[in-house]
């Protein structure tokens, strides 16, 4: 009875007052690309979704008379993707033998086939609160019947004729996020800076006005988030310059003979860019189509894109007799490009907002710190490297749910600070990484 | 809170105790504790041998056998900052006590030897709380033996020192980030030396004086035991059995105390410990596999603090002794380096107490003490880990004494 009365005396702290400060949370519309759509493991599936950023935000969001935040989900949690071109389920992380036999931790696409239901229209369910798509630029967002080449669209949209930005009026919202512009640079940067062009500044300028402009065209408050520079995902950090290792001096000196002839007409044209390897690490053997003989090794500021195949590295000769092709790599002029036009579409979006009743959520200085620093939450670390970061999933690119969460704890804090709100953060560490076996 | 010390009151269970700041518990006689866990000016019994060994010479009787227990009931509640998530801890209740036996070979000289847990901590998160990724529970404890000898002169000066050998042991769980269930768990013991050493000196018939120390003690852990739970991608890398090495300081302690009898059956005390915490700077594991993945250094920076304490007695008759007491005791954390694993918050606490003597030589010695840690945000800078604490200890203790 001691005891009992005893534990009556618990001390007590006041609870937490949520408030929405100067924002109205009932309708929230999310816009923009894959993180918006909740894209992770190279594919859109249920449970990426439903922790997708917005996904998360929306939840945080009935705490200060927020509505339902609805979405286009998917039926299953292996979902489609379609960066080989035919649909595939997500990369899972699993132990497999690579050219050598050498058994080790790797992704590669779950073993299911694909539900085609996937795809069927879900259209009837809409008006979707999450208007976030795969492979969305902002210049895409006023294209007439986009859904016609974009088949993660063409699930929900309303009529196939519409445009994008056509989904916004049906919400009615009074809060939006907008992250939008990633892409616009990506979809170059993940070719290695062939088979794409930068989205220019003045065009994403344009686009991104009219998007805001039907966002806002109700008095409906926001937040946008600027470009992080997408050259510190994982995605491009993951294979070193140097990841040709020469076991021993007579495998170096044959390949310092091989490619006598070659340094001999580089040394003739006045360079001093010849190649050489010593028993090590060495610079991977590259293809520049700068160069009139086309062949160099890769420079210590240049990146190795994980889409590069590790088994012809470790195999097949790639990086050493064979030069890698260009579409694995990005070239200093390609990241200097990259970089650039990064920087103008956040001094763009820095003015878009400025004396406008929207946050601006500095993601690029965020993702900056993060990879110069890490980050931390409740205990748990959080950095870009592949896998062990848990920032990225299995496709380099994408956030896992918990690198959602650190999105979203970045967008809450944000629009607290805007709009005098008080919102309750998100617990980080409550969010899963990377699964492993 | 009142409440529930007038509960206590009500049913006059009085006994003392004291749960001091960081991991120190200093409850090691009834008496003392009663009276705002004050102990260099007294000589009441053998338990000086703990709180002032130079007061053992002066301790009435021929020999003196004092044994004690309390019970700590702790809470903790947390409230992580920016969020509408609070967690309370749910510690197992601890149970220091302590054991003494003096007696006097000569009219000046004392001998005694003490047992006593003057350290430990108990601290039991939710399984599933909010920083289970920095602590989910740990249980530290200290036993101490301490034989001892002191002399005094006329009744007015003594002097006295022990040599202490402490043993320790600790055991902790906390969650890893890997996946949903994994975790590490790490048991250990050490043990060390160290010595306590006082002066009691009594200038005039109702005014005594008393220093005392205790030196610090190095807890060197090693060969302790490490167990993870981690998923097989990492088992190669993270090997599921592991030895690990820590230290852990039990910090130096330096007590000035004065009492003096106002009328015939009052007495008031006060005494300040200066507790030398910076010793505690940072509690690194080093584990013998997989180190350069697995140890870790993680700061904690604690500073000296200062207790202020205040107590009084008030003798009704030769049966019953009312004791009561307060102090402050500032919490020693860093507030950049405050994790949950040791809740230590700036403190309030009262106490109470009273000694039954049915018959002559014999004190049933009663304690009640209650501690309150004051509401302030703290953080963990390096897991980013921040919120609102505040705590609370119940402490009931009781105690017998006999001389003969």
């Amino acid at each position: 009875m001691i005891l009992a009365m005893l534990a009556a005396c618990k001390p007590a702290i006041d609870e937490f007052a949520p408030s929405k400060g100067d924002a109205d949370f009932s309708r929230y519309i999310a816009v923009g690309d894959f993180w918006t759509a909740g894209f992770a493991d190279g594919s859109l599936y249920k449970s990426g979704q439903e922790n997708s950023f917005p996904s998360i935000l929306g939840r945080q969001f009935t705490y200060v008379q927020g509505g339902e935040f609805k979405q286009p989900l998917m039926v299953d949690d292996y979902g489609v993707g379609l960066s080989t071109g035919i649909p595939m389920p997500k990369l899972v992380l699993d132990f497999r033998p690579d050219c050598k036999g050498v058994v080790g931790l790797m992704p590669g696409f779950a073993n299911v086939a694909v539900d085609p239901a996937n795809f069927a229209s879900v259209a009837a369910g809409g008006p979707y609160n999450n208007i976030g798509m795969p492979g969305l630029k902002s210049i895409y967002m006023g294209v007439p019947g986009f859904a016609a080449v974009n088949p993660y669209y063409a699930r929900f949209t309303s009529a196939p004729l519409n445009k994008v930005v056509d989904e916004i009026p049906p919400v009615n919202a009074t809060f939006f996020t907008l992250w939008l512009g990633m892409f616009d640079v990506l979809y170059y940067a993940m070719q290695g800076g062939t088979g794409d062009v930068i989205t220019p500044v003045a065009q994403f300028t344009g686009a991104m006005t009219a998007v805001l402009d039907v966002l806002t065209a109700s008095g409906a408050k926001g937040a946008i988030a600027n470009i992080p520079d997408v050259t510190d995902a994982a995605y491009f950090r993951t294979i070193p310059y140097n990841a040709l290792a020469l076991p021993d001096q007579a495998t170096a000196d044959m390949l310092n003979y091989a490619y006598t002839p070659l340094n001999q007409i580089i040394k003739g044209a006045g360079s001093t860019d010849t190649l050489s390897f010593q028993p090590g690490p060495n610079p991977l053997v590259i293809i520049d189509e700068d160069l009139p003989w086309g062949i160099r090794q890769i420079k210590s500021d240049e990146l190795v894109l994980l889409s590069l195949p590790q088994d012809s590295l470790k195999c097949a000769g790639w990086g050493s007799q064979k030069p890698i092709a260009s579409v694995y790599i990005l070239k200093r002029s390609e990241i200097d490009a990259i970089r650039e036009a990064i920087d103008g579409y956040n001094s763009a979006l820095a003015q878009m907002v400025e004396n406008k009743d929207i946050a601006l959520v500095d993601m690029y200085s965020v993702m900056k710190t993060m990879s110069v620093d890490g980050l931390a939450f409740e205990g748990v670390k959080i950095d870009p490297r592949f896998v062990q970061g848990n920032f990225y999933s299995l496709d380099g690119l994408n956030p896992t749910p918990r690198g959602s969460a650190v999105v979203a704890y970045y967008f809450i804090d944000a629009i607290n600070r805007k709009f005098n709100a008080n919102i309750p953060q998100v617990t980080v560490s409550d969010f899963q990484g990377v699964m492993l076996p | 809170m009142k409440k529930c010390l007038f509960f206590f009151l009500a049913l006059n269970l009085c006994a003392f105790a004291a749960f001091s700041g960081g991991y120190q518990v200093r409850l090691q006689g009834q008496k003392q504790t009663g009276a705002g866990l004050i102990g260099t000016p007294f000589a009441p019994d053998a338990s000086s041998i703990f709180y002032n060994p130079g007061g053992l010479a002066l301790v009435e009787g021929k020999f003196s056998l004092s044994a004690g227990v309390s019970g700590i009931m702790s809470h903790s509640v947390f409230q992580k900052e920016g969020t509408n998530y609070q967690a309370n801890t749910d510690n197992p209740l601890s149970t220091p006590f302590y054991l003494y036996f003096s007696g006097k070979i000569k009219d000046m000289i004392a001998l005694g030897i003490g047992v006593y847990t003057p350290f430990g901590s108990s601290v039991q998160w939710d399984e599933d709380w909010a920083g289970r990724y920095l602590i989910r529970d740990i249980s530290l404890s200290a036993i101490c033996i301490q034989p001892t000898v002191a002399y005094q002169y006329k009744e007015k000066f003594g002097i006295g020192a022990g040599f202490v050998y402490a043993i320790g042991n600790v055991e902790l769980n906390k969650a890893l980030p890997y996946s949903e269930e994994s975790s590490v768990s790490l048991k250990g013991d050490a043990s060390n030396f160290g010595f306590n050493a006082g002066i009691f000196y009594r200038p005039v018939e109702k005014l005594n004086i008393g220093v005392s120390y205790r030196s610090k003690i190095m807890m060197e852990l090693e060969e302790g035991e490490a167990t993870f739970n981690v998923p097989s991608a990492l088992s190669t890398s993270v090997p599921e059995n592991n030895k690990f090495s820590a230290d852990l300081p039990l910090p130096a302690n330096l007590d000035f105390g004065l009492s003096y009898q106002l009328t015939e059956k009052f007495l008031l005390a006060a005494e300040v410990s200066w507790v030398m915490w910076s010793a505690y700077e940072t509690l690194d594991f080093e584990f013998e596999e997989s180190g350069e993945l697995l140890n870790s250094q993680n700061p904690r920076l604690y500073k000296d603090s200062w207790i202020t304490r205040l107590g009084g007695e008030y003798k009704l008759n030769d049966v019953f002794t009312f004791r009561a007491g307060i102090y402050y005791d500032p919490s020693p954390a860093n507030d950049k380096y405050f994790t949950p694993e040791t809740v230590s918050l700036n403190n309030i606490a009262y106490t109470l107490g009273v000694s039954i003597t049915p018959l002559k030589g014999l004190d049933i010695d009663i304690s009640y003490l209650e501690i309150h840690g004051l509401e302030a945000e703290k953080t963990y800078e390096p897991d980013n880990f921040s919120g609102t604490y505040k705590n609370a200890a119940f402490i009931p203790g009781i105690g017998l004494h006999y001389r003969f």
